[in-house]
């Protein structure tokens, strides 16, 4: 499986399909069998029975469609004053797999089960109605006539069927909305909200009682045995009797009902132009569109030096796909509600954000696409500054680029770049930007790390460990220390770890030492793409020089870094996390863990690793191999992990909100009852030693914060930590 | 209006202690392997307080002038790309191993070079050697009042307004140009350039004066000029030693801890 794979669609996202519908499919075809085993000849009925004007349909289905041409029409010429989406035209075989798996047949909608079932109701007998519909007016238009004999007693069943299961899915989408404490839909609640989901119980409801009316007045008395297969309505129909109507008054009734399910099913539909529907389309649409390479991968602007902006600064620097996916949003606010800021009370919601465009776009979009046929200054139409005005600079900022919020997403949109465009615009076009952070670029820029104020060198970790190999080519590995693995007090006994079990297991590796500079990762995900390519410009040079084709990285942000992004760069590396590379060891046997450590242990993913590469196993697995180690998960783990805080350049910025993430994630840690809680990454492990006491005052029994390695180099070595 | 911006570059004041050597044969800092020098981050404020009275006035000219070798080159491109207009670089070989009198002296003679200067920035001090005279030399050899260490800068009618920071507080002083200011740090964060100014600082040439350029004899400048003789230079022992307050209550122990630190002049 590639991380690719994993992070988009969820493992047992194929096995599910095949769970839901086959109950579905089972009973249809236990119907069709009974139908065809009941054959009665000469069953069907008078399409557009009872009714004067079929051509009515005829002139609501134009309008819809012309409606529909018209709208979407408008939203096109909005997207295309967009930039063009570079890469769309390749691997299109996985974009259309996307489109089926994550558009289709709704993989992402299944991570909240409660929707997932809900909305399956629903998609699935609209689906099916509207196939129940069309059929209606193909035996009539082309006068087929094949709703004869068994197959109409199973249409007639499926149809009822179908609408069953949709009027099941409106009751489940009712309860959400009106009688559950659920709050992710209130954020950014509309009228319109309403308007669809009672809209389409009317249209299920009307359908009934309009079959009913017509199996009342023409069915239950001369072909009972037809109308039970109508089995809602059929019931419907005797209730109906109740009231001992004349054939005459049923047949007016019904014409009323037939007029009213009408304009109401095509209204319902119309709303599809004006309002959140649009997802029916737009969603498949956005799974096509979806990225192919890894989450984990920021955008290379080409030829940077040669831009007048380098950033996102107004709505026309989007890509058009950028443009299109605000569209495709419908406010569940499953982004929002695993949002780390979000969750710690920081001024971010990435629907929000994705709504805010979406209005921007609406309000100046126009105005731009007129300026730009008339040959006008674009950049000089928006009253409001798109950076700053619409969108905050402190929402900008307190994104950890996690992912969470894209691996949730149901119509799969991509927040981060989006969020991360926009940082370039602060940082590159307007160098507005936090001190802090500020201090951390310059710090790359003239010594190489984001360290500003470090009292050690990058050969500091080496003391007392002897003989420490530097890389010449002629080893395997490239063991990247990395400037948090050797300039940060708290991180050295990791390095120091990592290179005794590399030692123990005989690899064949190197270190740069003095030679280490920063990979570019931080100035990238804090704006300044310009500086990140020089600095990786220059690594990948070191790389080449040395020869260095296989990397084992202390950090997730480097192997990131290395693994998805350096390719953008013409620089191909193999990389390996040291957890993927220990884990291997221990399985080999080329690492035998021989010291007991007993203790309860819970697992941090993080983000780096796990939800935007997909790992998830290698370190857990180390940790099954540790003696007497047990494990206890927290809620929020693999993917649906909760980032530490500083993922995103965040560990150089200030936190503004209501609490500190680290404290959240600690307190989460601390919650699970181990003794201590483990990692794979420095800064998550930096943010745990910082975050723990706030939780937990009392030094005496507080938790401890470790990275995989070191509690490994214990067990096999005796020389790590004890938890 | 045309400014001056007086900027040098320094070994990087966060070199990590392991990597500062001293050669004890030149009495001269070693440069540490690997680690980049930089621009003087108190000059970075004279910079931006210069800039900040440009943005304010809304015209003006600010030229930015280093005493340094090639290197210095980076140090000067920065304040460009912080939104200076030009830059002179004061190379020669005879301007070496100088102080803060022939420091001053090549500054002063540039900026008399320039003509039509009213004011000139520098930092407090040079964040090395930390003496904080260059500024007041400038000042003396061009005959100009100088403010030092100051906070706030505004410029009008043809006088400066300076707010300087004291031990104790700060005072506002005024005086008519031109002048010569040194900025501290309490001025605030420099700003951070925008990156088509970087690109645009980077097209730029910078003028390269020597000591004939400027009219200066050989013997008045660097080493054959210099009036401050370097008797030796050593590292500090780094060390300390604990000292644990006793008292049988957490206020007898607060008071007790009070007192030895008025006793050690602390407080």
């Amino acid at each position: 499986m590639t991380a690719t794979d994993d992070v988009i669609v969820p493992a047992r996202g194929s096995r599910l399909i095949g769970a839901w519908w086959g109950p579905a499919l089972g009973v249809s075809g236990l119907g069709l069998v009974t139908a065809v085993e009941m054959e009665r000849t000469g069953a069907g009925r008078e399409t557009f029975f009872n009714i004067g004007q079929p051509w009515a349909v005829y002139v609501f289905f134009s309008a819809l469609v012309g409606l529909m041409i018209y709208g979407f029409g408008r939203h096109l010429t909005l997207w295309m004053i967009g930039r063009p989406t570079p890469g769309l035209r390749e691997q299109i075989a996985h974009r259309l797999r996307n489109a089926v798996r994550l558009g289709l047949a709704q993989e992402k909608i299944r991570r909240d089960r409660y929707a997932g079932i809900m909305h399956w109701c629903i998609f699935s007998s609209i689906v099916v109605l509207t196939f129940v519909t069309a059929q209606v007016a193909i035996d009539d238009d082309l006068s087929l006539h094949f709703l004869r004999g068994p197959y109409y007693l199973f249409f007639s069943f499926y149809g009822d069927l179908f609408g069953l299961v949709g009027l099941v899915g409106v009751a489940m989408a009712l309860y959400r909305r009106y009688f559950d404490d659920f709050h992710r839909i209130r954020w950014d609640e509309r009228v319109e909200d309403h308007l669809i989901i009672w809209g389409l119980g009317l249209v299920l409801k009307t359908g009934f009682i309009l079959e009913a009316l017509r199996i009342a007045a023409d069915e239950l008395g001369p072909h009972p045995d037809w109308a039970v297969w109508s089995f809602v309505s059929f019931g419907l129909a005797h209730l109906i009797m109740l009231f001992r109507l004349s054939t005459e008054q049923l047949l007016a009734v019904h014409q009323w009902a037939w007029w009213t399910h009408l304009v109401v099913a095509f209204s319902w539909l119309g709303l599809i132009v004006f309002t959140k529907l649009d997802h029916i389309f737009f969603a498949p649409v956005n799974a096509f569109l979806l990225r192919t390479d890894s989450p984990g991968r920021l955008s290379k602007i080409e030829n940077i030096e040669e831009r007048e902006v380098f950033g996102v600064g107004q709505i026309q620097d989007f890509t058009w796909k950028q443009l299109f996916e605000l569209d495709a949003c419908v406010r569940c606010g499953r982004c929002t509600a695993v949002c780390p800021a979000n969750i710690a009370g920081q001024p971010l919601s990435p629907m929000q954000v994705i709504q805010d465009l979406k209005a921007h776009l609406a309000d100046v979009g126009p105005a731009i696409q007129r300026a730009g046929n008339a040959g006008h200054d674009v950049r000089a139409v928006s009253p409001l500054a798109m950076v700053g005005d619409v969108i905050k600079d402190e929402a900008l900022w307190a994104c950890r680029s996690c992912g969470a919020c894209m691996q949730e997403c149901p119509v799969l949109i991509e927040h981060v770049p989006t969020i991360i465009d926009m940082r370039r615009y602060l940082v590159m076009d307007e160098a507005r930007i936090p001190a802090t952070a500020q201090a951390a670029l310059e710090s790359l820029e003239s010594r190489g790390h984001p360290w500003r104020g470090t009292a050690l060198t990058r050969t500091t970790w080496m003391d007392g460990l002897g003989d420490v190999p530097i890389f010449d080519g002629s080893q395997e590995y490239l063991y990247w220390v990395g400037c948090s693995g050797s300039l940060v007090e708290r991180n050295l006994p990791i390095t120091q770890s990592v290179f005794r079990l590399l030692r123990e297991a005989g690899t064949s590796f190197g270190v740069l030492g003095q030679e280490e500079t920063c990979n570019g990762d931080p100035a990238r995900r804090l704006g300044n793409e310009y500086l990140y390519q020089i600095l990786a410009q220059q690594l990948i040079e070191t790389f080449k020089s040395k020869q260095v084709q296989r990397v084992i990285t202390n950090c997730p942000h480097c192997f990131n870094t290395f693994k998805n992004e350096y390719p953008q760069f013409d620089g191909q590396f193999e990389v390996l996390h040291h957890t993927e590379f220990l884990a291997r060891a221990l399985k080999e046997g080329a690492l035998v863990p021989k010291h007991r450590i007993d203790s309860t242990v819970t697992y941090h993913d993080s983000c780096y690793l796990g939800r935007l590469n997909g790992q998830y196993d290698a370190p857990r697995q180390i940790l099954e191999f540790l003696p007497g180690a047990t494990v206890t998960e927290m809620a929020r783990s693999g993917s649906r992990g909760l980032c530490c805080g500083a993922g995103g350049g965040n560990m150089w910025l200030e936190e503004v909100g209501e609490r500190r993430l680290n404290h959240v994630r600690a307190e989460e840690a601390v919650g699970t009852g181990a003794q201590s809680v483990v990692s794979n990454c420095p800064f998550c492990i930096q943010m745990f030693e910082d975050g723990i006491p706030a939780v937990q005052p009392q030094e005496e029994g507080r938790m401890r914060a470790f990275d995989v390695a070191e509690l490994l180099d214990q067990a096999v070595l005796g020389t790590g930590r004890t938890p | 209006m045309h400014l001056v911006v007086c900027a040098k570059q320094i070994p990087d004041p966060e070199t990590p202690p392991a990597a500062f050597r001293i050669d004890a044969g030149t009495n001269a800092v070693v440069p540490a392997a690997g680690i980049k020098p930089v621009l003087s981050p108190f000059d970075a404020q004279a910079a931006e307080a210069a800039l900040r009275i440009r943005e304010q006035a809304g015209e003006g000219k600010i030229t930015v002038i280093s005493l340094g070798q090639g290197s210095a080159q980076d140090a000067i491109k920065q304040v460009l790309a912080m939104g200076a207009d030009e830059g002179v670089l004061l190379n020669d070989d005879a301007f070496e191993r100088g102080d803060s009198y022939t420091t001053a002296h090549v500054l002063a003679a540039a900026i008399r070079k320039l003509g039509d200067v009213d004011a000139v920035f520098c930092g407090r001090q040079a964040a090395d050697w930390d003496m904080g005279q260059v500024g007041l030399g400038i000042a003396e050899l061009l005959g100009w009042p100088c403010a030092i260490v100051a906070k706030d800068v505004q410029l009008a009618d043809g006088a400066v307004t300076v707010q300087r920071v004291l031990t104790d507080g700060f005072e506002t002083v005024r005086t008519p140009l031109p002048a010569v200011v040194t900025v501290s740090n309490e001025l605030g964060d420099p700003r951070y350039p925008k990156l088509q100014q970087i690109m645009q600082a980077a097209k730029k040439t910078v003028t390269n004066w020597s000591a004939a350029d400027l009219g200066l004899d050989a013997s008045s400048v660097g080493a054959a000029g210099s009036r401050l003789r370097l008797v030796g230079l050593a590292q500090p022992e780094a060390g300390g030693a604990v000292e644990i307050i006793e008292g049988d209550t957490p206020e007898a122990q607060a008071q007790a801890l009070v007192q030895a630190l008025i006793d050690a002049r602390i407080i």
